[in-house]
């Protein structure tokens, strides 16, 4: 930024490679040589796969089929079935997840005895391994020995024990509320930064005004919250729409079809039908999907909030 | 504060202390549960109603499945149960202490070359004026934009040409494609706020890059050096699904591997399982705790910027 200065032009003319080019071409090189051979590679060789039907029980076959693999995918019923299933993991955690979060960004906002140590706790969820948090919560909902079980039936609130992730209707929720749990605190630490940066003054203008708790909120904690809003509402869609994790351990997609969702239909079409070629497709559309997601959320939200 | 009368303040603490409540409940409760449970034999986290603390403090389910390598769990054996704990020990419980090692590699490799390779680009990127600065933050940033899952495929081919399935080096060469991007994005943020003028100033004293990156800007940016430190450490603690796709046995296999296997494995005893993840959960959560501020800092340095 600084450069403006020495680059206007001298009477000397710069050499094509100058100091500073020549070492910020060493000091980048090592970064770029990894990103390329571990992303940069692997993404433009998966958009070569998706082009070809590549099945591995079969490897020395592997005919060019252009884009049949992509067509074939908007054919299956089970992507479709997994789109609906992604949809509603997605738009669940994602509203439950910024909700809460809110809440716990007002709550460790304020001063008070006890905030540093609550704020402490706020990154052991984060901190987490998604592994431990699916198989803590297959613990909690366990149909025989479980907390969730005991609580429920101890406050009177349920007359026998259930097999709470065998009910299809309730699965998708109960994975999707393990991933709040873990996303929340994310969440949370990025809206309090954005409140901390809210100006006192307009509270207290506010308070002259005679506006009680309640407006004080609405009209300026949460016109002021939209940058830190936006931003979680964008990166909560990112992580949800291609969670895997916790529906490999909870569930394996199950029960029947119930947490059949994209990106486990991805990883069994890979790696139990092992048809890389369909596989690969199917990533990229997840990719594109994803993309296309959070610009459009980034433009509808910009206008909106 | 002091002028006001007692009924709102009164309030605001009731308030406040309800909400605490049920926040530590909400965050600290499930954990407290795993870690009860992994305190309690088999027969105790069975009963009905629930021992909500255990009743005397048992390390059997630790002792049974870290010294499971020693005891030769076959079919049969397992089938008679941990003597001591009375649960049915997990078939691949003797890989739970070689995928800890697995893991500590792995994440000890991935923090200091994470750390090394981000230090030099960032440092070129943020303080050097050079053509092209641009274009290589972007195309950094840009590898991070596609999902994971996207990468698995292209990434299990490109490991298995490499002749490199099932070895530590692929999971760290992979985390490093993971965690260098967010890193540099850090670090820049953070070498961006140091002032120019010490820049300069080291550079009328004849420094070269090399000496000011060394005597400048690194000691200057300790709290975002250890939060790099921190996450590239957890990232790598924590990742499962690459993990499960390049290992397949006890040689590269990591923590969350293993632990995975004791899930999905439904004859294993809850008991044996909530050990584990007490295991996995212990270094992540201590860590964090341990640079709580460091790590916040650096969690939201891209949020307060934009």
């Amino acid at each position: 930024m600084s450069g403006a200065l020495e680059r206007r032009p001298g009477p000397r003319r710069r050499p094509a490679l100058g100091y500073d080019e020549r070492n910020a071409a060493i000091l980048v090189f090592p970064v770029v040589a990894v990103l390329l051979v571990v992303a940069a590679y692997p993404i433009l060789y998966s958009f070569w796969v998706s082009l070809h039907d590549i099945v591995l029980t079969r490897p020395l076959r592997r005919p060019f089929v252009g884009f049949d693999n992509y067509l074939r995918i908007f054919d299956d019923e089970r992507f479709w079935l997994a789109v609906s299933r992604t949809t509603v993991y997605t738009v669940v955690t994602v509203a439950v997840t910024t909700l809460l979060a809110v809440l716990v960004a007002l709550l460790l906002n304020e001063a008070f005895p006890g905030q540093r140590i609550l704020s402490a706790l706020l990154l052991v969820p984060w901190a987490t391994p998604s592994v431990v948090n699916g198989l803590m919560w297959k613990w909690i909902y366990d149909p025989t020995y479980g907390l969730l079980n005991a609580l429920l039936v101890q406050l009177g609130l349920l007359e026998r024990y259930r097999a709470w992730l065998g009910d299809p209707d309730l699965t998708l929720l109960l994975i999707a509320n393990a991933a709040v749990w873990k996303q929340m605190p994310l969440a949370a630490l990025l809206l309090i930064v954005t409140m901390k940066a809210i100006p006192d003054d307009l509270y207290r203008a506010a308070k002259v005004d005679g506006a009680n708790v309640f407006q004080r909120f609405i009209h300026v904690t949460l016109p002021a919250l939209r940058p830190g809003l936006m931003l979680v509402l964008v990166y909560e869609t990112m992580i949800s729409i291609r969670h895997f994790d916790l529906f490999l351990i909870m569930t394996q997609g199950g029960p029947g079809d119930a947490s059949f969702t994209l990106s486990w239909l991805i990883y069994v079409e890979t790696f139990r039908s092992l048809r890389f070629g369909t596989g690969a497709a199917m990533s990229y559309v997840l990719a594109m999907a994803t993309f296309l997601l959070s610009w459009a959320l980034i433009r509808w939200l910009g206008k909106r909030i | 504060m002091a002028g006001r009368p007692i009924a709102p303040r009164l309030g605001r603490a009731l308030l406040l202390a309800v909400f605490s409540a049920l926040f530590v409940l909400y965050v600290a409760g499930p954990v407290a549960w795993l870690v009860s449970s992994s305190l309690q034999t088999e027969a105790q986290i069975t009963a009905v109603p629930p021992n909500w603390l255990p009743p005397e403090l048992n390390f059997g389910n630790f002792d049974a499945i870290l010294n499971a390598a020693e005891r030769q769990v076959t079919y049969e054996t397992r089938r008679q149960g941990d003597p001591a704990t009375g649960g049915f020990l997990p078939s691949g419980a003797a890989n739970l202490l070689p995928s800890l090692w697995n893991s500590l590699t792995v994440g000890l490799w991935v923090a200091a070359l994470n750390l090394l390779l981000s230090i030099t680009a960032a440092y070129a990127i943020a303080v050097i004026d050079f053509r092209g600065r641009r274009a290589t933050l972007y195309t950094v940033l840009a590898t991070r934009v596609v999902p994971d899952i996207a990468l698995i495929v292209p990434l299990f081919l490109v490991i298995r040409n490499l002749g490199l399935i099932n070895t530590l080096g692929a999971l760290v060469v992979t985390y490093l494609a993971i965690t260098v991007p967010f890193t540099i994005f850090i670090l820049i943020s953070y070498f961006e706020g140091i002032p120019r003028d010490l820049y300069r100033a080291a550079r009328i004293d004849g420094c070269g890059h090399w000496r000011a990156l060394r005597h400048v800007y690194l000691p200057l940016s300790l709290p975002a050096l250890v939060a790099s430190l921190t996450f590239a450490f957890l990232t790598s603690w924590n990742e499962f699904v690459f993990a499960l796709v390049l290992t397949q046995n006890v040689a590269a296999q990591t923590l969350p591997i293993v632990i995975s296997g004791f899930v999905m494995d439904f004859t294993t005893s809850f008991s044996f399982v909530n050990a584990a993840g007490v295991i996995a959960i212990i270094p992540p959560v201590v860590m964090a705790v341990l640079f709580q501020r460091y790590i916040v800092s650096g969690l939201t340095a891209g949020a307060v910027k934009g």
